[in-house]
Order: C-alpha cells, then sequence, then structure tokens
C-alpha cells in the first residue's frame, strides 16, 4: 500500500555541480513532485503545493511554464545550456500557458485571471501581461503534457522583459517546495548568493503526465534553479563584498617582466582550479537530505558533480553517505545523510585533463542599429557551429506595439548561399494600444554558416500619460526565442535558445514642460489681464488731485463726496469772484 | 451575590472589549525610485521588520516598493538593504513578501488599495481586506512638500486625496483606528485635511519645513535613512521589545526629539474621540504589533449550556456534511452527465492567432496589374478618340 502511494505522488530532488572556465561554477537544482489527476481533482494535495493547484483549478490552465531570468549566458565559453535551454526564459519574466476555454474571448479572461493570481503569489507584477504583452505562438512552442482533448486548448504567452527577479521572488518559490528550503538541497538556495549569480533562471512547470494507453494520469510539477557563479565573487563574505586588493606579498607576480620590482608586479593568470566548498559559495551550509525524497532507488542520490577524474573532491559531514560514480567517473553522486550538514571540498589544485563540453548548435545576438528618435532596424546574427549539419528552428519574436516593424523590409541572408533561408513566416500586426506584433518566422541555415535577419520598425510617440516614471531609461523588448526543431533531441521538452533583451530609446519629452507651459501662459495672462482691467476700471488722476481721506470705511466715504461736493460748488463760487 | 456577580463579570469584560479591535494591518508606503532615493525603501523596510517581529504576519502587511534596491546593479550589497552604516541587520533577509512594486505603485492603486475598489481578479495577498475592527498603521515616506507627496517623481497625492480616501474608508467601515505616519519634507501639511474620526496622524517635519536624512553608508554609497524614521525605531526597536509591552503612543511621541530630527514633528489628536488623552493612552501594540482580542458576542446574554449546544449543531452538521460526501463519492461515476458535456464541447474558434504570409513568386499579380493599367488606358484613349467624333 506504501509503495503505491509512493509511486502515484512521489517527490524528487536533484543538484548537479559542474564547473565551467573562467573560474564559474554551474549548480543546477531540480524539484520535481507528482500527484495523481484525481487526488488533484479533489484537492488532496500531498507534495503539490495547494496555493498554486488552486490557482490552476480557478483558471483551467491545463499546463503552465513560468520563468524568472537575470543576466546572460556565454555560450562561446560556457557551451550548450543546461536542459537544452528548455528550462530557461528571457531576461525578466516570461509566462506561457495551455488554457482551457471554449472561445478566445474565454480563454483570455481566464489567463488575466491566471495572470492576476500567479502575480500574488509570486510577489511579481505578472498582471502587466495585458493584451499588448500577450501572443498566441504557432510554431515555438508545443505541450510537453499530454492532452486528452487538445481541441479546446488554448496557448497564450506573455513576456515582462523588464521585471526585476530578486529575493521576493525566491520566497515563495521556495515555498511551493514540500521541504520549503529547510533541508535537502534547496537548503543551499540563498537569494544574497543566487541573485549575484551571473547567469540566473528560476523556472516553474505543471504538465500532466499519462501512461501510454492508461486512463490514469499524473500532475507533474517539475521546479528548477540553474545559476552560474563566479566562484571568486562568491568567495567573498556578505559583510564585506567590495574587493580589495591584495597586499603585494600574496600576489604571484610575473618576474619576466623588465619592470617587476619589489613595488610593481605583474599579476600572473592562476592555472590551478580553484579551492571552494558548498557553504562558501552558496553562503549556508546544506542541511542534509529532505526526508521526502526516495530513500533506496536512484532518486536517493541528490547531490551530483561533473569534474574530471582526477580532480579531489572531499566530503565533509558527520553523518554516513554514499558516494557513486558515474559516466566514466565524470559524475560523482552522493546520498546525503539526514539531519546533518553535508558539504564538499573542492581543494585548489593543478589539472591535467579538463572535461569536454558539449558545443550549443546555435549561436545568436541580436542588436537595434540606427541612429535618430525616428525609426532603427533590428539585426539578429544566427549562426551554425555544425560543420555537417544544418539546423532547422523557429523564430519567434514579440515586439511591443510602440515598436512598429515593416514586414516587406523583412530580410534574411546566408553567409554561403544567395537562397532564401525563410520556410514559413507567421505575421500579426500591432494596433495601437490593443495589441503588440508578433513574427513568427521558420528558417534553416547549413552547416558553417552564419544567417543575417533584419528588419527596419518605426518608433511610436507615446502619450505624455504613457511613460513611465523613468521613461529616460528606454523600454525593454522582449528575448527573441529560438526553437529547433530539426535536431535530434529525446526530450519533448525541445531545444531553445534566447537572446538577450533590447533597450530601446524612444523620444522622451521634457516633463516638466507642460509645467513651464501653464506658468508662463499664466504670467502672460496675468500681465495682459491686469493691465486691460486697470485700465477699464480705474480712473488715473495726478497725484496732487489726490484729496486726503479722514477715516476710512463708508463715513470717510461719504465725508469725501461731501467734500467733493462743497469743493464744486465752493470753486464755482470762487471762480465767479 | 454569586449569581450577580458571575453577571457581571462578562459584562464588565464586554464594556471592557468594546471599542477594542480584532485584527492588525499595516500598509507601508514608500514613493520614491531611483537608486539615490535608497534610504526611502530602508524606511519602509525597517518598519516592515518591526511591525513584523511585533507580530503582524506578512499577510497583513501590504508593502509597496517602487523601485529594486536590493538586486540593484549599483548595489554592492547584493540581496541586502541595510538601514545602517552598521549594517548590522539585512532589511531585505530571507524571508520577504512585497505586493505592490515597480511601476505599481502609484496613486491610484494605492488609493484603490485603501478603498478596496480593485476588480475581482486582484489577487487577496494585494487586498486590504479590513472591517471595522481593524486598527490600520499606514506609513508613507517619499519626496513631498506643502499637501502633496510624489509618487515615483511622476504624480502626486494631495491631502485633499487622501483624507478623502480615508473618509471612504470609514463610511465603507473599513477601519477602527488608523496610526498614519508620515516622513517627508512638510510632512505635517499631509494630514492637516483629515476629517474622518477615529484617525491619530504624526508627522515628521512642519510646513515650510525639511526633513532630513540621518547618515549615509560609503560603502552603499548613499543615504541610508531618514531621521524621523530613524527616531522612531530606535524608540521601537530599543523600548518595545516585546508583545505584551506596556508603552503608550504618547510614550512614543515623547521621545521625539527636535534637536535630533532636526524638524518639528506634530501629532494631531482631535479626530482621536476622546481627544490627546485618550489618543496618548493608546498602546504603541495597538497599532506596530497583532493582538488579536477574542469578543464574546452577546456577554450576558449566553448561559452556561448554549456552547455546549452550539458545539453539538457543529458535530451534527460536520456529520451531515461526511455522510452527503460519502454519498457523493459512491455515486461519483456518473457517465451520463459527462457524454452530455462531451457533446456540449465543440471545436473552438480560432481567430486571434497570426496569420500565415506567403512571399509573392510568380507572374500572376504582376499580369493581373499589368492588364489593368492597360485597360485604363485603353478606356481613356477610347474616351479621347469618342470625343474627336
Amino acid at each position: 500500500m506504501r509503495r503505491l502511494q509512493s509511486s502515484t505522488s512521489d517527490y524528487y530532488e536533484r543538484l548537479l555541480l559542474r564547473p565551467l572556465p573562467q573560474s564559474s561554477l554551474l549548480a543546477s537544482f531540480n524539484f520535481r513532485s507528482n500527484e495523481s489527476s484525481t487526488s488533484f481533482e479533489q484537492q488532496n494535495f500531498r507534495y503539490f503545493p495547494r496555493s498554486l493547484g488552486q490557482i490552476l483549478q480557478h483558471a483551467h490552465t491545463k499546463e503552465l511554464h513560468l520563468r524568472f531570468s537575470l543576466g546572460r549566458w556565454d555560450a562561446a565559453s560556457w557551451g550548450q545550456r543546461p536542459w537544452d535551454g528548455a528550462r530557461e526564459g528571457g531576461t525578466g519574466v516570461e509566462l506561457w500557458a495551455w488554457v482551457e476555454a471554449q472561445s478566445e474571448e474565454e480563454a483570455f479572461s481566464r489567463w488575466l485571471t491566471l495572470t492576476n493570481a500567479l502575480s500574488g503569489l509570486f510577489c511579481a507584477s505578472l498582471n502587466f501581461i495585458d493584451a499588448t504583452k500577450t501572443i498566441r505562438p504557432v510554431m515555438s512552442f508545443q505541450p510537453e503534457g499530454d492532452h486528452h482533448d487538445s481541441s479546446n486548448l488554448h496557448l497564450l504567452h506573455g513576456t515582462l522583459p523588464h521585471e526585476v527577479v530578486c529575493t521576493e521572488n525566491l520566497t515563495p518559490f521556495l515555498k511551493l517546495l514540500p521541504c520549503k528550503g529547510k533541508a535537502g538541497i534547496s537548503s543551499l538556495l540563498d537569494g544574497h548568493k543566487l541573485f549575484d549569480a551571473t547567469w540566473q533562471t528560476m523556472s516553474i512547470d505543471v504538465r500532466p503526465i499519462c501512461e501510454i494507453g492508461g486512463s490514469e494520469c499524473i500532475l507533474e510539477m517539475e521546479q528548477t534553479v540553474d545559476m552560474v557563479l563566479d566562484v571568486d565573487r562568491s568567495k567573498r563574505p556578505r559583510d564585506n563584498p567590495i574587493p580589495r586588493p591584495l597586499p603585494i606579498e600574496e600576489i604571484a607576480c610575473d618576474t619576466s617582466k623588465h619592470y617587476n620590482a619589489e613595488d610593481t608586479c605583474y599579476p600572473l593568470d592562476k592555472s590551478a582550479e580553484p579551492s571552494w566548498n558548498l557553504t562558501e559559495i552558496f553562503g549556508r551550509p546544506m542541511k542534509g537530505a529532505c526526508p521526502l525524497t526516495d530513500e533506496e532507488s536512484e532518486g536517493s542520490k541528490t547531490v551530483c558533480i561533473n569534474v574530471p577524474p582526477e580532480r579531489t573532491v572531499q566530503v565533509n559531514t558527520t553523518g554516513p553517505y554514499v558516494e557513486t560514480k558515474q559516466a566514466d567517473d565524470t559524475v560523482r553522486c552522493y546520498k546525503l545523510p539526514t539531519g546533518v550538514d553535508f558539504d564538499l571540498l573542492l581543494p585548489e589544485q593543478q589539472m591535467n585533463t579538463a572535461l569536454v563540453f558539449p558545443q550549443p548548435p546555435l549561436f545568436a545576438a541580436r542588436s537595434i542599429n540606427g541612429h535618430g528618435q525616428e525609426r532603427g532596424s533590428v539585426q539578429a546574427v544566427i549562426r551554425n557551429p555544425s560543420l555537417t549539419e544544418a539546423v532547422e528552428f523557429v523564430y519567434l519574436e514579440s515586439l511591443p506595439w510602440f515598436m512598429k516593424p515593416y514586414l516587406h523590409t523583412l530580410r534574411a541572408r546566408l553567409s554561403t548561399s544567395p537562397g532564401n533561408p525563410i520556410k514559413e513566416t507567421y505575421y500579426r500586426p500591432a494596433v495601437d494600444r490593443h495589441r503588440g506584433t508578433h513574427l513568427e518566422l521558420r528558417m534553416s541555415i547549413p552547416p558553417d554558416s552564419t544567417l543575417t535577419l533584419t528588419y527596419d520598425f518605426d518608433k511610436a510617440i507615446l502619450r505624455y500619460t504613457e511613460y513611465p516614471p523613468d521613461a529616460n531609461r528606454g523600454f525593454d523588448v522582449a528575448p527573441a526565442v529560438i526553437r529547433l526543431i530539426s535536431h535530434h533531441s529525446s526530450a519533448k521538452s525541445g531545444i531553445y535558445l534566447r537572446t538577450t533583451s533590447l533597450l530601446l530609446p524612444l523620444p522622451t519629452p521634457d516633463f516638466s514642460m507642460p509645467y513651464n507651459v501653464i506658468i508662463l501662459t499664466s504670467t502672460v495672462m496675468a500681465l495682459g489681464f491686469g493691465n486691460i482691467f486697470n485700465l477699464l476700471v480705474r480712473r488715473f488722476v495726478g497725484a496732487d488731485e489726490v484729496q486726503t481721506m479722514g477715516a476710512g470705511g463708508l463715513k470717510g466715504v461719504i465725508k469725501g463726496k461731501i467734500e467733493r461736493l462743497k469743493a464744486r460748488f465752493l470753486g464755482k463760487g470762487k471762480k465767479d469772484q | 451575590m454569586s449569581l450577580t456577580f458571575r453577571l457581571l463579570i462578562p459584562l464588565l469584560l464586554a464594556s471592557f472589549a468594546w471599542g477594542e479591535h480584532t485584527s492588525n494591518w499595516a500598509v507601508l508606503v514608500s514613493t520614491s525610485r531611483f537608486w539615490f532615493n535608497y534610504r526611502h525603501l530602508a524606511n519602509v523596510l525597517s518598519l516592515y521588520r518591526t511591525v513584523k517581529r511585533l507580530g503582524i504576519p506578512d499577510s497583513q502587511i501590504i508593502l509597496m516598493l517602487p523601485d529594486d534596491m536590493a538586486c540593484n546593479p549599483r548595489n554592492a550589497f547584493p540581496g541586502t538593504v541595510y538601514n545602517n552604516a552598521d549594517r548590522a541587520l539585512d532589511l531585505y533577509g530571507d524571508n520577504i513578501e512585497v505586493d505592490y512594486r515597480g511601476y505599481e505603485v502609484t496613486v491610484e492603486n494605492f488609493i484603490r488599495l485603501m478603498t478596496d475598489r480593485v476588480s475581482e481578479d486582484m489577487p487577496r495577498s494585494k487586498r486590504l481586506l479590513t472591517d471595522d475592527r481593524s486598527n490600520i498603521l499606514v506609513y508613507m515616506t517619499g519626496h513631498g512638500g506643502n499637501e502633496f507627496l510624489k509618487f515615483q517623481d511622476a504624480e502626486e497625492i494631495s491631502a485633499f486625496d487622501l483624507a478623502d480616501a480615508f473618509e471612504q474608508m470609514w463610511e465603507k467601515k473599513r477601519y477602527h483606528e488608523i496610526l498614519f505616519m508620515i516622513d517627508t519634507c512638510q510632512a505635517n501639511t499631509m494630514y492637516s485635511k483629515f476629517y474622518s474620526p477615529n484617525i491619530l496622524a504624526t508627522g515628521s517635519s512642519e510646513i515650510d519645513q525639511s526633513s532630513y536624512s540621518h547618515h549615509a553608508d560609503n560603502d552603499v554609497g548613499v543615504a541610508v535613512i531618514d531621521r524621523y524614521t530613524y527616531y522612531n525605531l530606535d524608540f521601537l526597536e530599543t523600548q518595545v521589545r516585546e508583545p505584551t509591552s506596556k508603552l503608550t503612543m504618547g510614550d512614543l511621541f515623547d521621545s521625539y526629539d527636535e534637536e535630533k530630527i532636526h524638524s518639528h514633528p506634530g501629532v494631531r489628536y482631535d479626530l482621536f474621540p476622546g481627544g490627546e488623552a485618550v489618543a496618548r493612552s493608546r498602546l504603541v501594540m495597538d497599532f506596530f504589533g497583532n493582538v488579536q482580542n477574542v469578543e464574546v458576542e452577546g456577554g450576558i446574554s449566553r448561559n452556561e449550556t448554549a456552547w455546549q449546544e452550539e458545539l453539538a449543531a457543529i458535530e451534527r452538521m460536520i456529520n451531515e456534511a461526511r455522510r452527503s460526501h460519502n454519498e457523493s463519492l459512491t455515486a461519483r461515476p456518473q457517465p451520463a452527465a459527462e457524454e452530455a458535456k462531451i457533446g456540449e464541447t465543440k471545436q473552438a474558434i480560432r481567430k486571434e492567432g497570426a496569420m500565415r504570409v506567403d512571399g509573392e513568386s510568380g507572374w500572376s499579380k504582376q499580369l493581373v496589374g499589368a492588364t489593368a493599367l492597360l485597360g485604363c488606358v485603353g478606356i481613356w484613349a477610347a474616351g479621347s478618340w469618342l470625343e474627336k467624333l
């Protein structure tokens, strides 16, 4: 009975550490929890988080993919992306989901419900994904799960490239895990190190998985955190993170330089692998195994490190642990003890061999060209490094409405052949303030060649109230998503890569201008009106003509009148004389 | 004798409980964007840590942060915000929930939050779900002036807007008592227009006075906290050490030292029923802590057996619910109903997606164009020929 339960609703977690060139370290955390779909429908949650489950049920969402990303993956020196890029998103926040609905309108209203609910759960401004940021990709995304009836499923996709990813997003992410960051590999996740990483991405994927031919389905939730840490940077203490120069005695100097002296030094490059341990790198110790993981099978080996066989790895723990070696000794996995701290120590070591990292199937870079406030052009350079194989891929752009591309200027050139690499185009033009541009291209690159894609665009002028408070910073344009379709991939999730986001400077007015105009016109009005008003209602008399008044008020006025009358009569009398 | 005594005690307790609150909420708002306004976010986060320490849970704190300081590339201390140059306390910490952030911090959203005029999709964590027994601490900080407070350097909230929002809250029975605290230049003008009852208001500086920052951290590179907030925190952190503290708001207001704050903090008592004396006797914990008083409905009219009867009734309800649930479980397979549902579902209509665009190939369109042109020329020629006749 117990066995059956653990097979239908189980929990799995794994951490893979892989040192990368330039003293970087890739840490891939993976957490999976399953729930049978019957118990999910009855709201009987075991490992699947209730908070997220109820949102999915409320919004009729059958499959969900949510990404929080920061930084840039340096493909040239780090090689292929973890999970083939399928578990990463564009800079900021990216969300796509298959929503069940009878019509497009219903799907969109459920999508808005979903984004609003998720914004409350993950402390992110996901509610800003409105109609202008939502697209319906045609070729770029395929469902990862098994859906019985896909005719009523609607794929919606939205990105927020400007969204900041910080500790408040990690807090709810950890709360979704059954061990809540208190035990197991998730106890290493610390916002102070995660958001200091050169590149990091957090992902949440929910999908139904059905047995082939069987009617019983499970709902699988996968959470991953991938980050590339700079080892030297991460080793700095948290209270003193600012790098200070070392005393000259501790620096290895290049003595072959002619200027090398007691006080001048050209520091030598360190060829040895740096020393590090988990506690130092992640800022906190690992608190032993999460007791919910499988005890016996493969799933119990939760920490793996991918280093050459000659690299020394010491284990520091007081509890019992098991070490196993896989893949020609290049992967060492550890079964963690429960309840006690666990640490891996790698001393500084001069290495003779290095691991060969697989090359990425494509390199992609995108930039904005042109100058001025009116128009510009986008150029994407995609390179196929393979010497033998052609690559076919889908290129997806989701542009904001205020960036208006001209499709007739779309050009794709290959460095090796004159042919047109574009096989298929899907396009939906933008409507001002209602929706953005959606451009999807299926292209292929022959081996060892470069594809250059360019198109021109116009910049819109926004209304005064549409500018954000920091308009002078520029506007973020979401990264382009590239999905490889020809490549042999066993995983259903596919192979993806994304370009970096772009910063689009728009013509920005001087926001104090309306106040200046109001103040200036008010001054002119006041001057003009005041003069005319004075001319109309006042009588101008010489200073000597004004008679001194007695006491003010009504009495004074009457007195003055009487005086004037008296003066007139008396004056006449005087003239008569 | 004993019977009257028995009746008297609940009566006394009821009269004591009357006028007390049953929940505590905090709305903590920073209104400044940009790195050089680090201190305003540090102010708000300091208050967030304090109210959290004194027991208000995250679900009852609405935190508004207009910019990201912790993960800002300019921050030499990633993931942290400090409010003191000694950097003893990391305000951002490991467990923080920001409800409104970035561009969401606007005057409209703030007023909608206070008056609960939100769309139906608004998640609960972003709403102020208070009632007429909720005490609310409203703390605001930013750049302001005479009767206004700037939001993100782009828009302003005026003292009149704020006063009207509070009045609407009072009309909707959304608060029991409010402590309004504001740290900005000419802060006391912001509460001068309030006209709703049960509000105790305090601000950092008088009209035509600036509020100043306390000190800067050279490694952070900017000022880290404002003076008024610093001395409020000084009192709250050193004197109010546990939730049982009996210190009063009067003690807090008396701790303000104008020499140290460099401006004249003000307090407005007149909206509070009972005036200055009652307002000053309110406990600090009534606003900064989370005290949950249980109120017994009806007081004296209840007898000894009533609660037992109620318990029995609840048990009957539970049994009934359990029975109906079990019945529904046994009757779960409903193929007929499901079939009917399947019959209803039809292929959803799709029209919103992108359309396929095909490049023009071949001469067909060019031919059509050329024919049309030639036709026009022909008609023109025919017309001129007919005119000649």
